[in-house]
């Protein structure tokens, strides 16, 4: 009997029987393929580039869909340095910066055989920005004015003016889709078209199936014009809504990748001689946030965070190590402003408001704040009292904020803690009915941002991410200049700037920045992760011929079951 | 007389259905309400993206028509669901009928299932109980069922995990299937994956309702015992197994059909904890995603699939109490 239909029937047979430890043989080379289970427990919100908001979404879209260029480990995201290619094998600036015409590797084909072209980039980049379809990414790609076709191979991106972003805007925001897929339906109804859950893409793994709820399956695209993927198949496995049993899939082994660990799960991983921590670099952060108005009245200053001495004075009380020790064990380091570490234009040595109770109290005496017989510090009969609200799905943030209650308490003040529903928590910050909410913030490469999150013009906006509603010209043009400047170094420098100033004006106490943790099976061999987007590298990732396992060999020779929903290219 | 008795159960039917009719009415209408007018909406989680705006917000509210005044949001959405078009889920993505679709079959399977073997385990246990009063197996099930009776439903699913899929690792953690290796096993494998996955959330389920069974069918069938037509059954010289399971349980059966009729919601509204912590996919934790993401037309359609199942599960144990007692019939 041939070899090829021998491996078939012992697979076949193990399978059938419910064994799966039984074939031996390897379909495969020395050095790649397996099968990467990620434990997840939250399913993808859609699979469609230009709408796609969930992680797990992108997790997934990101694997089959490809940008013209990738921005690369260094994540600089100034000029092209450091760019990789992808569909787009070399590019050309004009003369005077306002366009940039990209060559696409000819060889670069959709998954379902067909060449990509030109008019798809044109098609794309239309449809992010066309307000029909409403997408995420369109304010975004606000800079770039249109696409041309020069040939079927040179898109040419045209922009309104020059920034020192515009190349990462063009190449990376937007993942190519091919116009012959989706180009047919309006784009007012794209978001509930049914062709959303069965993409085509041009990326290393390409679409297998979606359960919704349960799993996504993308599998290696092996005619790939760079290289194929180097794992055969990758399956999100959903627990939905239940960290818990997304948490047991993966420590009883029915997963190999858990991307959210949690400090209590570090020891029985560590103990476990089949998994291992992976830990890299993150783009979240926390903070406490003053608002600056009125609760009651938001036309009006708020009474006391209005006073930048007051806002100083809370900050100086909150030990922040002590805190951000307690809550999150060793899984998180103090922040060090609106920014991270891992992003390329963070200074970490900018200087913080010191821990320094006695200071606190100094000051606070300064301002009028006194103690009464109960210990509370009152002036003119109103006493130093506000609340904090944190949102109930978050028991980090209800944890930090009980024992900052207690470190406000110690210096005279005393907070509330208001714990309410994300849904109420949302819509109490946009509407700035709230005295201080512990907030976090997942930042991106691009450190353009902090406007929309702290800039004067957001705090002017209605509904705006400016919650604490804080307004300052100098750090306005600080930022400014920040964003146009040449090269990271230098914005790097304006940036530390505009930090300073922010850090000094206490709009917030910078409370954590939690360190990422996963846990992976020892089999998986990963490629570095990269912080912002663990997955950036999975098409690199493999599993050793001498350590694959029988899931590993899920699906080799054999077909899927007639009658199996996801034969059917299933939703 | 038989005709007659006939005409008057077709009567209750019809007029239990009407009944039914506008109990979902009503329901539908508060909830409806209730969750418009609760803070946020369905594109509130939207805000932790960056960089959706409230500009953007306001077009997609606009795209679905969720800026018109709550009135006319409630008459068109009446005008679908008469169409059969329950609406767009906000949270899935997909059309609210092709979610039910999908998710009501898994909870029918794992509610009926834990049904079944929960009256089955219950009554055969209040049997146990009852033939044996007061001895140490009495005491010692009664004990048992207590347990379970008094035992938080997450709180036993959590160990039921724990116990059975992570320290003794005998059946899978979560979901419905075998997520890497289901779609490539043969049916008779297929089905054995699908049993396996089945067994943890149906057992636990069936913990819960099987405990409460036992303790009232025991109650009953103990008041049973001592009658009269008992006595005459053993004075004909019936073995002690035919006059328990024939006479005795027959007559001792109403309470358990009237719990019947109460477990429907109760293990609909039960498998929202443990659809959960088993990733079960079905309607349970449809309802608690859609009631936290404030998918309106989610919500509302599986509020019409449970109060429906609620009232028909009723007017199913009333036609049962006829069988089980032929009294009821003329009434």
């Amino acid at each position: 009997m041939p070899d090829g239909r021998r491996t078939a029937l012992c697979c076949a047979l193990a399978l059938t029987a419910g064994l799966f430890a039984g074939c031996s043989e390897k379909s495969r080379t020395e050095s790649g393929g397996g099968t990467l289970v990620v434990s997840t427990a939250s399913d993808a919100d859609n699979l469609f580039p230009p709408l796609v908001m969930s992680s797990q979404g992108r997790q997934v879209v990101e694997q089959i869909f490809e940008p013209l260029a990738d921005v690369g480990d260094s994540l600089n995201v100034f000029g092209d340095a450091g760019f990789i290619p992808r569909l787009a094998d070399s590019w050309t600036w004009s003369a005077d910066s306002l366009s940039i015409a990209f060559h696409l590797n000819p060889r670069a084909r959709w998954h379902d055989g067909k060449p990509v072209r030109a008019s798809d980039v044109r098609f794309t980049l239309s449809l992010a920005k066309n307000p029909a379809v409403a997408a995420p990414i369109a304010p975004l790609l606000s800079n770039v004015d249109s696409v041309s076709v020069t040939d079927s191979l040179t898109p040419v991106f045209w922009f309104k003016r020059r920034s020192a972003q515009q190349f990462y805007d063009a190449a990376t925001v937007a993942l190519i889709v091919p116009e012959h897929i989706y180009g047919g339906i309006a784009p007012a109804a794209l978001a509930s078209s049914d062709v959303l859950r069965h993409p085509v893409g041009s990326g290393r793994f390409k679409f297998r199936r979606w359960v919704p709820n349960a799993t996504i399956e993308i599998v290696s695209n092996r005619e790939h014009y760079r290289a194929p993927a180097k794992l055969d198949r990758v399956i999100w496995t959903i627990a939905p809504g239940d960290f818990s049993a997304a948490s047991t899939r993966f420590l009883a082994g029915e997963a190999d990748f858990f991307p959210s660990v949690r400090p209590d799960m570090m020891a029985q991983i560590a103990k476990s001689p089949n998994l291992r921590l992976v830990e890299y670099p993150g783009f979240k952060f926390g903070y406490m946030v003053f608002n600056m108005r009125d609760p009651k009245n938001p036309k009006a200053p708020h009474p006391l965070f209005h006073d930048v001495a007051v806002r100083r004075a809370l900050t100086m009380a909150i030990d922040r190590a002590s805190l951000v020790r307690n809550v999150f064990d060793s899984l998180a380091i103090p922040s060090i402003g609106p920014t991270v570490r891992a992003m390329g234009t963070s200074d970490t040595t900018i200087a913080q408001i010191p821990y320094d109770p006695g200071s606190a109290m100094r000051i606070l005496d300064s301002l009028g704040w006194r103690a009464a017989p109960d210990g509370i510090r009152v002036r003119d009969g109103r006493q130093l009292a506000f609340t904090i609200m944190v949102p109930s799905s978050s028991k980090d943030r209800e944890r930090l904020a009980v024992l900052m209650q207690d470190q406000f308490k110690r210096v005279g003040v005393k907070v509330s803690i208001l714990s309410v529903e994300p849904n109420v928590f949302e819509q109490q910050q946009a509407t700035h009915a709230f005295d201080a909410a512990i907030e976090t913030w997942l930042a991106d490469p691009s450190p353009g941002g902090i406007r929309e999150s702290w800039g004067s013009e957001a705090a002017r906006t209605e509904g705006s991410k400016n919650y604490g509603d804080y307004a300052n010209s100098v750090f306005d043009t600080q930022v400014d200049n920040a964003l146009g400047a040449p090269s990271r170094s230098a914005a790097r420098l304006l940036f530390s700037r505009a930090f300073q100033t922010l850090i000094s004006d206490a709009p917030a106490i910078w409370l954590f920045e939690p360190r990422n943790v996963v846990g992976i099976q020892k089999r998986i061999h990963t490629a570095p992760l990269r912080a912002d987007a663990w997955w950036a590298h999975l098409a690199d990732w493999y599993v050793p011929a001498d350590e694959q396992i029988a899931r590993d060999h899920a699906g080799d020779d054999i077909a899927p079951r007639a009658d199996s929903p996801s034969s059917k290219g299933s939703s | 007389m038989e005709l007659a008795g006939r005409r008057s159960v077709v009567g209750t039917v019809v007029s239990r259905l009407l009944q039914a009719i506008i109990v979902v009415a009503i329901v539908t209408t508060i909830v409806f309400v209730l969750i418009h007018i609760a803070p946020g909406d369905p594109f509130t989680s939207a805000m932790d993206n960056p960089n959706v705006t409230e500009a953007m917000r306001a077009r997609w509210r606009a795209m679905y028509g969720l800026d018109q005044p709550l009135l006319e949001q409630y008459v068109r959405y009446l005008s679908n669901v008469a169409r059969g078009n329950f609406g767009w889920s906000f949270s899935m993505h997909r059309p609210v009928i092709d979610v039910l679709k999908d998710a009501l079959p898994n909870t029918l399977l794992l509610a009926g299932t834990a049904l079944v073997l929960g009256f089955a385990g219950g009554i055969g246990l209040a049997v146990i109980q009852a033939t044996r009063p007061g001895s140490r197996t009495d005491r010692t099930l009664g004990a048992g069922s207590m347990f379970f009776y008094a035992m938080p439903d997450f709180w036993l699913a959590l160990m039921m995990m724990l116990i059975f899929a992570y320290w003794l690792p005998w059946f899978p953690v979560a979901g419905a299937v075998d997520p890497v290796m289901h779609e490539y096993m043969g049916p008779l494998a297929a089905l054995a994956d699908r049993l396996k996955h089945l067994a943890l959330p149906a057992i636990t389920l069936a913990l819960l309702s099987g405990a409460a069974v036992a303790r009232y069918q025991r109650a009953e069938l103990l008041r049973v015992l001592p009658d009269d037509f008992v006595r005459t059954a053993r004075a004909k010289g019936l073995s002690e197994r035919r006059v328990m399971w024939v006479h005795v349980l027959r007559n001792a059966l109403i309470p358990t059909i009237s719990l019947l009729g109460l477990s429907l919601p109760v293990l609909f509204t039960g498998a929202v904890f443990i659809e959960r912590v088993f990733a079960w996919p079905g309607m349970g934790w449809v309802i608690l995603n859609g009631v936290a993401t404030r998918d309106y037309p989610l919500v509302t359609a599986g509020v019409i699939v449970a109060a429906a199942t609620v009232t028909l599960g009723s007017l199913g144990a009333d036609l049962l109490y006829s069988v089980a007692d032929p009294r009821i019939r003329g009434r």
